[in-house]
């Protein structure tokens, strides 16, 4: 019994000089500065901003952030939503990570519920979420997965690109007209082709009917591994636009107009 | 009698619960108590998955607070001269309890796993697989070629495996294992250089940074380790650099252990520079220091303590976890563990103070 009380005296000790946890004055709960203007009113919601702020950002990253994200899956306010919804698993390429109207069949409610094909329950080492959680989670994928206003942009512009072999889905800032989304605004282009000129790669455009800011582009054939360039058209007569009729800025300058172009690599590109 | 002597290590280990303070569960300390290196018990120089023969060996005779005789044979690992094969399985029930929320308790089987060794060409060439099969479906979580030179100083390897970077706990959720994001659940693909001598142990890694994911982008991943071996104590340095389109990000850690008489310290302290946050650039910090005290031949009384501080430029936010895990093995290849943690950290933060009492079962060959 001596020998426990030395050695836990000696951890204590030894630990205090690194120090204790912290009091949390000037931070909200996940514990950042609350001028940052990271925090929210605390109730669970079933839209973006507030499963941002409940659940992702205090939970899910402590893992899943920065360069070392597990599976590249990052869920910090920047990125969640364009890593999340409409991309595919990388345990399960087969199945959506969000799959917008249908939370059965989202991975990430199957993480969260511990019946995914692949891996541990999510999160990681903690308790599982409160089933009133994950039904808020599943409240907001079942109707539509809407960005909400967390990333709400004053212009269009492309938030994020995620690639797989039979799906490149598009997350745009604000939502897309539909009706201007096509082959000669939306392209994507195989680049490393035997020959100089890049392939136009044929396939199937939409804008996800769950999902208005959601643009899906569906190759007839499964993309092999490769390097391809995907064109969003901002300039000329037939450039794509929201619903306001505001032209993407797809140069990043802040106002409408350019074209967006952005090389993409499938798999373990030659 | 084994009945006996195992409902009354059971009761132990409910009196230690009560008795300690804080759980965590790690082997290194192993290492540290016999002063041997990781490649004395394990196939992968860094340690860790599949036990070699002297490691199957250990387990039958050393580890053990009994050992049923099982004959004039006993298992080693090797099925021939070629094929060695392995495995960890662990069950348990855990306890959670999180402030202002309903105390939550499961059973779950956390961890099942097989490994195949395939000495294609015997102490030079070999592949690994290391496949786990619980929780969910069968995933692949090691799967290399590696070669070794004839003196057994240098190797090669291939493929997709765990990176070296400290100590590795068996415990992920330790902040010295989440924080720098190289662990046993972060397996990478790519290609590694080993050397061994005498005391020096070395790895230097380069792959595809994406953490156990598919390749995202042209940036890789560069990780290695140093560490110097004494027969009572061990020091070591690692480092790890990752290129990525989501912001670089750098981790450095400095490790080591020592043994004075019965208990086996264990230390780690890691800083990580990450530019992938969407504000920009956080430094975090964190550190563990455990106690392993060899109570009697298979019973370790495990202290441990941690400190995490998720932001140098954010003040008031610092967690710690304090744990406590007494560690039974009433026989060759079988453990015992039963736990507590507290966590403590900023009080708006539930999660962050929760206490999780574990007991678990850990079977092994």
């Amino acid at each position: 019994m001596t020998a426990i009380r030395k050695t836990w005296g000696a951890l204590c000790m030894l630990t205090q000089l690194a120090g204790c946890a912290g009091n949390g004055d000037g931070l909200d709960a996940s514990g950042r500065p609350l001028s940052s203007g990271s925090g929210d009113n605390g109730v669970l919601t079933p839209d973006l901003a507030s499963i941002q702020a409940n659940v992702f950002t205090p939970i899910c990253t402590q893992c899943h952030v920065g360069a070392n994200a597990p599976q590249g899956l990052r869920l910090d306010a920047a990125n969640s939503y364009g890593a999340l919804v409409g991309v595919a698993s990388s345990e399960q390429p087969g199945v959506l990570r969000v799959k917008p109207g249908d939370a059965a069949a989202s991975y990430l409610i199957q993480k969260l519920e511990g019946r995914a094909a692949v891996g541990a329950r999510m999160p990681l080492g903690q308790p599982a979420l409160p089933a009133s959680t994950i039904l808020v989670i599943r409240e907001w994928i079942t109707s539509g997965a809407s960005r909400g206003a967390v990333a709400s942009a004053k212009t269009l512009a492309v938030q994020t690109v995620s690639v797989a072999a039979t799906e490149v889905a598009i997350a745009m800032t604000q939502p897309v007209d539909a009706s201007l989304v096509n082959a000669t605004t939306v392209t994507l282009q195989r680049l490393d082709t035997i020959s100089a000129e890049p392939v136009t790669i044929a396939a199937q455009l939409a804008v996800s009917p769950v999902n208005d800011t959601l643009i899906v582009l569906t190759p007839d054939q499964a993309l092999t591994s490769g390097q391809y360039r995907l064109t969003l058209r901002g300039t000329g007569a037939a450039a794509l636009a929201g619903w306001n009729a505001d032209v993407i800025d797809g140069n990043g300058d802040g106002a409408p107009g350019g074209d967006y172009v952005q090389t993409l690599t499938i798999g373990g590109a030659p | 009698m084994i009945t006996l002597r195992l409902l009354g290590s059971m009761a132990a280990v409910i009196l230690s619960l009560s008795l300690a303070p804080a759980a965590a569960r790690a082997e290194p300390y192993l290492a540290v108590q016999q002063g041997y290196k990781c490649i004395a018990c394990h196939v992968n120089p860094s340690g860790g998955g599949m036990r070699n023969t002297f490691g199957n060996i250990f387990a039958q005779n050393v580890l053990p607070a009994n050992k049923i005789e099982v004959g004039d044979d006993s298992w080693t690992g090797a099925v021939n001269r070629f094929v060695m094969l392995g495995g960890d399985v662990r069950a348990g029930w855990t306890s959670t309890d999180i402030p202002h929320q309903k105390q939550s308790n499961e059973f779950d089987v956390s961890d099942a796993r097989v490994y195949l060794n395939v000495e294609a060409i015997p102490d030079r060439l070999s592949v690994y697989l290391d496949e786990r099969f619980a929780p969910g479906s069968a995933t692949n979580l090691e799967a290399y070629a590696r070669y070794w030179t004839a003196d057994k100083a240098w190797f090669i390897r291939a493929g997709r495996m765990y990176l070296p970077f400290g100590l590795r706990l068996e415990d992920d959720t330790a902040f010295t294992r989440t924080v720098p994001g190289i662990n046993m659940t972060t397996p990478d693909t790519g290609v590694e250089v080993g050397w061994e001598s005498t005391h020096w142990s070395a790895q230097l890694a380069l792959s595809n940074g994406s953490a156990g994911g598919p390749e995202t982008d042209n940036g890789k991943q560069v990780t290695g380790q140093l560490v110097y071996v004494d027969p009572r104590w061990r020091v070591g340095l690692a480092s790890s650099f990752n290129q990525s389109d989501a912001g670089d990000r750098a981790a450095y850690g400095l490790f080591g252990g020592l043994r004075t008489g019965p208990v086996a310290w264990l230390a780690e302290a890691d800083l990580v520079v990450d530019q992938g946050f969407p504000e920009g650039t956080r430094n975090l910090v964190s550190a563990l220091l455990e106690a392993n005290w060899a109570v009697r031949s298979g019973h370790n009384l495990k202290l441990t303590a941690e400190w995490f501080d998720p932001d140098r430029d954010v003040n008031n936010d610092e967690q710690t976890r304090w744990s406590a895990v007494y560690e039974y093995s009433p026989m060759q290849f079988l453990q015992l563990r039963g736990g507590v943690r507290l966590y403590d950290g900023i009080p708006q933060n539930d999660l962050q103070n929760r206490t999780m009492f574990f007991l678990e079962v850990h079977g092994f060959f």
